[in-house]
């Protein structure tokens, strides 16, 4: 594409793209994020390519194969305009029928339509999946117009309009008004106003100023960073660029995990187009304006998601968080005032600045606007990535858009926010996701992670759990962040052991309250999270666990033990055949019988049998 | 030419120099807060949190560490609350039983009032204070020694583990290490180690230390004028 050199040759660019985009009546719209790459887009979508040469239809059918659409545990999924016709599980078999069929005959493919999990009917539609109908996606919504390597399919949509008015019509005060109005709070898990953050560095002394882009999402089970930057990363950049208008930086980072290959290159191919198209670089739209991205990938530490942990990795440092007496608003990458925002808020800015603050803060509630994207995971009918405006009850989210629990076990907690989360039981289901509530609750939106865990999980094992993770994590600078999770990992595991004591537990609280007042930075400081509210909402189990060395769940492998009800057993044989340990002896069609010294608690029987004969107690 | 801020520590009315952190102005007019990784000279990083302090703004305290704090005029810390002395006493204890074979460590317990620890013992030979890496990299510009690992296996090694000619022996790392001095009755063996809370020993090296610390009264307070140079009287 020709450099643009003016605003009038971008709009000009549009119209003609939008002609072109004419010329096709048909669209078929792949998954190609890394949800739908892992159950095998990439073959389907080289076989339709095959299909449509093959059945010459290349010329009136466009492809376009795009980001994240947020239902990843479908995929392969595949969306037909017009008809707006869902397919799920694609496979490269199905190439031939679907062009053939759909889109030369439109007829409809009954098999590789959606089946309500719930309901147990076919959908035709996408937008009649309960999945869908329940979210409010302003961001995911944009993944499947365009192909993330395609700067022309962001322009083509409306990309960059904001940054056009940001240029002709507003000053860097308007911005950050807008910005302060819109109530806009960071997504990547502290919850601070942009506004304000962007108001304190646009008033920081010095003329050399940075924008960051925090794309190291290194929560278990959560993704929205990643689909956001993989889908639509000029979203994202042109975020950036406004935030670098309105405070007067001059160059900003897209600091994204090496994890995420996928993002990296759309990352870095999206940064490429727009320098080319003058998007970036000196002079940007003919304005004075100058400013250029540069995407920096991070080592695999989750400690980097920290503010000054990451601006110490970007200086080429190791990355270890500093103290932050002085904010990095002022005081940020290479000692100078930097704003350091994660993925999501950036790519919420664009829609702010070009509909208006008001038509962002009429979502959410009073401290909270807007949308928030939720990784939903664990044990419920529907996962995947989830889009609902703030003040969305957590109930909402598990029951209408999870479609509540899988194989019939009812849902005991959802743990939000990650490890710096906590864990909320099902009576609390009714709070609202909201920045303030949920930190009330003693748990946190965080990043967004949403695991629902069922009657099957230990919540001491979950706390675990965690611990071990923030154990590995943590960068080990300070005493009660490396040796707090340490003892509290020691007293835990004492306790699913079976050698805890109630002593045990007041230190345990006494620990986390220490940990979480006293580390250096917020890894540190949210690590005891899981434990106090798990301590909060569950103490009973932890009294269980510790009084009558019983695991409620069955997860605790020491403070458990499998037997074989003889009324129930058939002597099939299955678990006998199965156990590695050959610890399950018996005659055919005579109950079985579990040896406990042999058994090693692996749990293989308890899946092979076919007659619920197994108990764990 | 210095310029001075007022800094009110526990009540006093403290003219300080601009850019000096409240941990060293409270040392210099006698108001002790017990402190491990911070050594006069070398940058501090805030590593062992001993040195924490509420910093009281607008009705609301927040616990930082004195030793990255820069002093501000009409800042106000409390080094002694109820509250601070809880955390301090906690984290001392977490070191103590990490490290029980150092006489040092020990030492700053015993002041943060630990008369019993309630975790296991684990008699490691470092406690990651990081003195000795920032001597080396500060003021020999040697560094020859440095931190590797995350988390639990964070440790100190030379570069690559094989680049010794980098040390230029100035053994500035043995003296301010903390953990070369064993308790009075000799090395701890494993497994039988305990808080023997009896002595008072050296943290700094040893001119700056005065014979005793007649002035404090162990494990409260820390008014000790370790530092000599007691120039207020609280």
């Amino acid at each position: 594409m020709q450099k643009l050199a003016t605003r009038e040759d971008l709009e000009t660019t549009r119209r003609q793209l939008l002609l072109d985009r004419k010329k096709t009546d048909k669209t078929i719209i792949i998954c190609g994020g890394t949800g739908c790459k892992a159950s095998r887009s990439q073959d389907v979508i080289d076989a339709i390519n095959q299909e449509l040469l093959m059945q010459e239809m290349d010329a009136t059918v466009n492809l376009r194969v795009t980001g994240c659409h947020g239902f990843c545990e479908q995929g392969p999924i595949m969306v037909i305009e017009p008809g707006n016709i869902f397919y799920c599980h694609v496979t490269p078999d199905d190439a031939h029928d679907i062009v053939s069929r759909t889109l030369r005959d439109g007829e409809i493919i009954e098999k590789l339509l959606y089946t309500d999990p719930v309901t147990g009917e076919k959908i035709r539609t996408e937008s009649e999946i309960p999945f869908y109908t329940a979210q409010d996606r302003q961001l995911l919504s944009r993944n499947r117009e365009i192909n993330p390597c395609s700067i022309d399919d962001y322009i083509a949509v409306g990309g960059y309009m904001a940054l056009v008015k940001v240029i002709d019509s507003l000053s860097p005060e308007e911005i950050i008004h807008e910005i302060k109005v819109s109530g806009l709070r960071g997504r990547g898990g502290g919850g601070f106003p942009t506004g304000r953050k962007w108001a304190e560095c646009y008033e920081a002394p010095g003329d050399e100023k940075y924008v960051i882009c925090n794309a190291d999402e290194g929560d278990p089970g959560a993704y929205m960073d990643r689909c956001v930057l993989e889908g639509n990363p000029y979203l994202v950049i042109e975020g950036m660029t406004i935030g670098a208008y309105a405070v007067g930086a001059k160059k900003g980072y897209i600091y994204v995990r090496n994890e995420y290959p996928l993002a990296v290159k759309h990352a870095r191919l999206a940064v490429q187009q727009a320098r080319k198209t003058g998007l970036l670089g000196e002079d940007i739209l003919g304005s004075s304006f100058s400013f250029d991205v540069e995407v920096a990938r991070g080592g695999g530490a989750f400690v980097c998601g920290e503010s000054t942990a990451l601006m110490a990795s970007l200086e080429g440092k190791v990355g270890e968080p500093r103290p932050k007496d002085v904010h990095t608003v002022v005081d940020g990458l290479w000692h100078k005032p930097t704003i350091l925002n994660n993925v999501e808020t950036w790519a919420n800015v664009p829609a702010i600045i070009l509909n208006g603050a008001d038509s962002f803060a009429s979502k959410g509630t009073k401290g909270s606007k807007g949308t928030k994207i939720l990784a939903l995971t664990g044990r419920i009918k529907n996962t995947g990535l989830v889009e609902v405006a703030m003040g969305t009850p957590i109930r909402t989210v598990v029951f209408d858009i999870g479609g509540g629990a899988i194989n019939g076990k009812a849902i005991k907690a959802v743990q939000t926010g990650g490890p710096s989360g906590g864990c909320l039981p099902v009576d609390k289901f009714d709070l609202p996701v909201d920045f303030d509530v949920l930190y009330e609750a003693g748990s946190m939106v965080g990043s967004g992670g949403m695991v629902v865990m069922d009657e099957s999980s230990c919540m001491v094992d979950v706390a675990k759990y965690f611990l071990t993770f923030l154990q590995d994590e943590s960068c080990g600078m300070c005493v009660p962040c490396r040796l707090g999770i340490d003892r509290m990992l020691e007293i835990i595991t004492d306790i699913t052991e079976g050698r805890g004591t109630m002593e045990q537990i007041d230190l345990l609280e006494d620990l986390a309250d220490t940990v979480t007042q006293t580390s250096l930075c917020g890894l540190g400081k949210t690590a005891a999270n899981p434990v106090l509210s798990t301590l909060r909402y569950f103490r009973e189990e932890y009294e269980t666990h510790i009084n009558d060395k019983k695991c409620p769940a069955g997860v605790c492998k020491a403070l458990i033990e499998y037997s074989i009800d003889p009324e129930k057993c058939t002597g099939c044989g299955r678990c006998k055949q199965a156990c590695i340990h050959d610890a399950i002896s018996g005659e055919k069609k005579e109950p079985h019988v579990i040896s406990p010294e042999l058994c090693q608690k692996c749990g293989i029987c308890l899946s092979e049998c076919k007659h619920e004969a197994i108990q764990v107690k | 030419m210095l310029h001075y801020v007022t800094v009110n520590i526990d009540g006093a009315i403290i003219k300080a120099p601009k850019g000096s952190s409240v941990l060293e102005v409270a040392i210099e007019y006698g108001i002790c807060i017990p402190h491990l990784c911070h050594v006069p000279g070398l940058s501090d990083i805030g590593a062992c949190r001993l040195c924490i302090v509420e910093r009281v703004t607008n009705g609301r305290s927040q616990v930082t560490t004195s030793c990255t704090l820069k002093v501000q005029e009409g800042m106000v810390i409390r080094t002694n609350t109820d509250r601070i002395k809880r955390l301090r006493h906690n984290i001392a204890e977490l070191l103590v039983a990490e490290a029980p074979n150092s006489r040092a460590i020990q030492d700053i317990a015993v002041r943060c009032g630990v008369k019993k620890v309630r975790y296991p013992f684990r008699n490691s030979n470092c406690v990651l204070c990081g003195r000795c890496v920032r001597a080396c990299a500060e003021i020999w510009h040697a560094n020859a020694l440095g931190f590797v690992g995350r988390g639990k296996n964070r440790h100190v090694e030379r570069p690559l583990n094989m680049r010794e000619e980098f040390c230029k022996q100035c053994d500035y790392c043995i003296q301010l290490c903390p953990m070369t001095i064993p308790p009075c009755d000799g090395p701890m063996k494993p497994g039988e180690e305990y808080l023997c809370g009896k002595c008072e020993s050296q943290l700094m090296i040893t001119e700056e230390v005065p014979d005793s610390c007649a002035w404090c009264r162990l494990g409260e307070g820390f008014n000790c004028g370790r530092y000599a140079g007691l120039k207020a009287v609280r």
